[in-house]
């Protein structure tokens, strides 16, 4: 019935829609024939034409009332409303030309700085996974008492999987990891990104390839047994051309023949938010990639490297699975009292992943965006200070119109429209500005061979986002001066030439305006200041050693199925032959460099003679496995003991190093050289520490310091180290004769990350932070300017309200300078207060900012020294422009002009 | 909206559908038809009669058509829609039933 009804009216609204004009053309000719044929039916009955006429229309009972009575018939009066109201307000808007202009220029930079920000906050937190309802998908993640997210071992997923029932498919994944790749058995391997997943990835996903098949469900079940391997979209356009025979191929990965089964759909980015694998490969062939000879991820129970994630069954809730999850994790807690001791379990939406404790990136998108409505919200109190000052030139106008009987409510829709329309226009501006700002990100190069890709982009979420924001600013810009300007006193708006009463309540709704922006710019500046601040004294520290004249390149022998005893010749001819090579002060061996873009492993350990909490049975520590020249070649500072000697064999007693943080943490008022820790547990083999060297920056220029372990090589061997030169000219020069050395070494064996350390540490300590700067300091920048020109706005346009009352003044006998400081006086009573309020705003900021980045803790006053004069300056000069054209008014010609 | 004097309210939409229901008409046939139909017991102003058209228009229980008259003049002829039969049976049952029932009430000896 509904549907029907649907199916006859629609195409009458369309019709009064779109064909207006028509439609009144025929509803004037149907009661033309009326009238006519009532006419002739009058003078058929004698009487003459006038009267007849006279008769016709007044059995009508007036036309156009009845004209009015059908168009309300058609039901679109709303929008027939909407689009005269447009129509007047791009009239209007057209006749001031320049307030326009300002209006979408300010309203532009609102909305364009802040799409820029959200961006990035949508692709780190809110872009849902590529797949279909992704909403369904959570993450099952392990927890322990340091760590509130951790991984599976294989052999706990497999009984997660087993024993859960809440979920249509668990699937797991290992980390991204680089896996040497070589489309035909012959070439050269390169280091591409590969992905171990379980055989019900895709299906339990809903991810269906684009060619060949995804994996079956036994492809996973019997280690090395199905070499098959799906690609992603990108890695077969970008290796294979997109050429559609790549199924059934054979290509090597890390040495070993695969055969290519399917391609992911171009939809299927993969599940992070920065890395796209190139290869997914069945976890059952683990074995191939493993990088630690001493474990084996598809036996141990705790070798944590899996993410499992699964999709909620219909009907089943995040408390249910919780629950279950909960009850499963207590169970492997009684039957692995030595595994599993204090760890549980928990499920997460993707959301709660997103907005991780331990992750910045998504802080910074959230400050970003925070500070950037703030700009938004002083680009509108500004635009709203410009409608209202408009609105009461326009007061005449007004009272005309209600005093002809438009209703209030009509009057407010109509001065919306006209700032609809203006928000409109400055958010298309805006997001162009927004795309500029996006696409300046995307600019930023992360030093990687393996695919990460820059997320941020301007997609239609962010379009959407934009979108409303306008529509919102609308209404905060027009509906303060749009209530004010029809609160009108009628007589007295019509009586006065351009109805001024200056009504203590107006001129309190424009103050509080300027105070707001004010302020407001006032933090933002100040933030934009200590962010600079933040970074220039983390930078300021240095990074613990010299980082010039470095060069660095990766090496992974299992690329090429070296076994341990190849891969400790393999490094060790490596390491000499570059020594030898002309220009070299020194090489060194590490499994990962500071600043590195992997994350370094970390180590569990009991200090020996320790009592251990009650909770816990060991600690950890970030580590990395060096060899003997490490200190010596990077110039980190020895403070005790001795670092690693070639006597430190695999057979020798075992040592460690550890730095600063960590002796003082352990072993705070003592010397820790001497002092021994089991590694692996209370039970793990004692290893003493040999010395303790200064702290060193690990990963970026941001996080708080940590606790760090060095290990020896040789008593811990490692297959994918990364080796760095010392030279003493430029770094760069080096790359051929070191790629000559390794050719001759073993021509198959590819080198990766080939770039001197300096990119690093650019990329992670000055890159970023430069873009985090610069972003907020424009904000800032951008919302002292609207400020600025708010207050002079204000200034100008209460001078020009008083521009009789200052002739009065002057006429009985003001000099300029009263009248200026009569003027400045107003404007400068403004700033001060926008001051307090703006420092106050500061400083809950900054305990923010410091809670969750920066550890500098306190109150940074040089900011607020610098900060606060400036703006004080610029404010005064801003009041002092309109207050001196005051100064200059000439009272005769001030008392003639009303 | 004015109201036609002396007719129940909703009532004229009946009639309207009524008199379209027995053969398309234009506006001002279906005025005559109106006055002669119910002699002058029901008086329907002429102004209402066209809103109270435009209404069932929009509705979608009747249509319109430009055609042309006896006497060759253009003019715009309303028919009943599907959905308008539908609701003239429905309004014209609603109607049978109040009067029977208000005849019933209005007949009841007073005993």
């Amino acid at each position: 019935m509904r549907l029907e009804h649907w199916w006859f009216t629609a195409p009458l609204r369309l019709k009064s829609i779109f064909r207006r004009r028509r439609v009144e053309r025929e509803l004037d000719e149907e009661l033309q024939f009326h009238l006519e044929n009532k006419i002739e039916e009058g003078i058929t009955a004698g009487l003459t034409p006038e009267e007849a006429r006279c008769r016709a229309l007044r059995a009508m009972g007036g036309l156009d009332q009845r004209r009015e009575e059908i168009r309300d018939t058609r039901r679109i009066h709303w929008l027939t409303d909407f689009v005269d109201d447009v129509r007047y307000a791009v009239r209007s808007l057209r006749r001031a030309p320049g307030l326009t202009a300002v209006v979408v220029i300010t309203i532009a930079l609102g909305i364009g700085m802040t799409a820029t920000p959200f961006s990035m906050l949508d692709a780190l937190v809110f872009r849902p996974y590529p797949v279909p309802h992704p909403g369904r998908v959570v993450t099952l993640v392990s927890t322990s008492h340091d760590k509130s997210v951790d991984n599976f071992s294989y052999r706990e997923y497999l009984d997660i999987s087993d024993n859960t029932k809440s979920y249509d498919g668990v699937i797991a994944n290992a980390a991204l990891q680089g896996v040497g790749f070589a489309a035909e058995p012959g070439a050269t391997p390169r280091v591409r990104g590969g992905i171990l997943v379980s055989g019900n990835y895709f299906d339990a996903l809903g991810v269906v390839p684009q060619l060949g098949r995804g994996f079956r469900e036994d492809e996973d079940t019997v280690p090395g047994r199905d070499a098959v391997v799906v690609l992603s979209p990108d890695c077969w356009k970008r290796e294979f051309a997109g050429d559609p025979s790549v199924v059934g191929r054979t290509i090597r990965l890390n040495g070993m023949d695969f055969t290519v089964i399917g391609v992911a759909p171009d939809s299927f980015t993969g599940m992070y938010i920065f890395s796209r694998p190139d290869f997914y490969i069945p976890l059952a062939m683990a074995r191939t990639f493993s990088s630690n000879p001493r474990k084996d991820l598809l036996l141990d129970r705790d070798d944590r490297e899996l993410v499992v994630r699964a999709r909620l069954k219909p009907g089943a809730t995040l408390e249910l699975a919780s629950n279950e999850l909960a009850l499963l994790a207590k169970n492997f807690e009684r039957e692995y009292p030595k595994l599993n001791r204090d760890r549980g379990a928990a499920v997460r939406t993707q959301f709660q992943m997103r907005t991780r404790d331990d992750d910045v990136n998504w802080k910074f998108g959230l400050i970003f965006t925070i500070l950037a409505l703030a700009v938004l919200l002083v680009a509108c109190t500004n635009v709203a200070g410009l409608l209202l000052s408009r609105a009461s030139t326009r007061t005449r106008e007004i009272a005309v119109r209600l005093a002809i009987g438009a209703g209030r409510f009509r009057l407010v829709r109509l001065l919306l429209t006209e700032s609809l329309v203006l928000a409109l226009l400055g958010g298309l501006v805006g997001i162009g500005i927004g795309y500029a700002g996006i696409e300046l990100l995307r600019q930023f190069t992360i030093p990687t061979e393996l695919p990460v890709k820059i997320p941020f982009r301007m997609d239609t979420r962010v379009l959407a986002a934009s979108f409303a924001l306008s529509v919102l600013s609308a209404f905060f810009c027009g509906l303060v001066p749009a209530l004010q300007s029809t609160r009108t006193d009628l007589v007295s708006g019509l009586k006065s030439a351009d109805g001024d009463a200056p009504g203590r309540k107006r001129l309190w709704g424009r103050n509080a305006l300027v105070v707001a922006q004010l302020s407001m710019s006032l933090m933002l500046l100040a933030v934009a200041f200590l962010m600079f601040r933040g970074f220039q004294n983390s930078l300021l520290g240095g990074i613990g050693f010299p980082k010039e004249r470095l060069l660095m390149a990766r090496f992974d022998p299992r690329l090429v199925q070296y076994d341990a005893a190849q891969t400790e010749h393999f490094y060790k001819l490596l390491v000499e032959r570059v020594r030898e090579a002309p220009g070299v002060q020194g090489a060194t061996l590490m499994q990962n460099p500071p600043l590195g873009l992997d994350a370094f492993d970390s180590v569990a350990f009991v200090p020996d003679g320790f009592v251990m909490p009650l909770n816990r049975e060991h600690f950890t520590s970030t580590m990395d496995i060096v060899d003997e020249r490490y200190f010596e070649t990077l110039q980190i500072p020895i403070l005790r003991g001795r670092g690693f000697r070639p006597s430190d064999t695999a057979e020798a007693p075992r040592v460690t190093v550890v730095n600063e943080r960590f002796a003082k943490h352990y072993w705070p008022g003592a010397d820790a050289v001497g002092k021994r820790i089991r590694l692996d547990g209370a039970a793990g083999p004692p290893v003493e520490i040999v010395g303790v060297v200064q702290n060193v920056v690990y990963k970026d220029s941001v996080s708080k310091p940590e606790d760090f372990v060095y290990l020896p090589l040789a008593q811990r061997p490692a297959g994918r180290l990364v080796l760095m030169v010392r030279t003493s000219d430029e770094p760069l020069q080096m790359v051929s004769s070191l790629k000559e050395i390794v050719r001759t070494l073993d021509p198959n064996l590819p080198m990766s990350e080939t770039r001197t350390f300096e990119d690093l540490y650019r990329y992670a300590a000055v890159d970023g932070p430069r873009v985090a700067i610069e972003l907020v300091g424009t904000l800032g920048a951008v919302g002292l300017l609207l400020a600025i020109a708010g207050l002079y706005g204000v200034v100008a346009y209460s001078v020009s309200r008083r521009t009789r009352e200052i002739g009065i003044r002057m006429a009985i006998g003001a000099r300029p300078a009263d009248v200026l400081r009569l003027v400045m006086s107003k404007g400068l009573s403004l700033v001060g207060m926008a001051t307090v309020i703006g420092l106050a705003l500061g400083f809950a900021v900054e305990r923010l900012m410091n809670s969750m980045l920066f550890n500098a803790g306190g109150i940074d006053v040089l900011v607020y020294l610098i900060v606060v004069p400036a703006m004080l300056l610029v404010t005064a000069l801003a009041a002092y422009i309109p207050a001196r054209k005051a100064s200059r008014i000439v009272p005769t010609l001030a008392l003639r002009c009303e | 909206m004015s109201k036609p004097n002396d007719l129940v309210q909703g009532t004229l939409d009946l009639l309207l559908l009524k008199i379209l229901a027995l053969e398309p008409q234009n506006g001002w046939a279906i005025s005559l038809r109106l006055r002669s139909l119910s002699g002058d017991v029901l008086q329907v102003s002429e102004g209402s009669l066209y809103p109270a058209l435009h209404k069932l228009e929009q509705e979608g229980w009747i249509k319109a058509e430009w055609k042309q008259t006896e006497n060759n003049r253009r003019a715009k002829f309303y028919s009943l829609t599907r959905l308008g039969r539908k609701q003239l049976e429905s309004e014209a049952a609603n109607w049978q039933r109040l009067s029977s029932a208000i005849s019933h009430v209005v007949q009841l000896s007073e005993a």
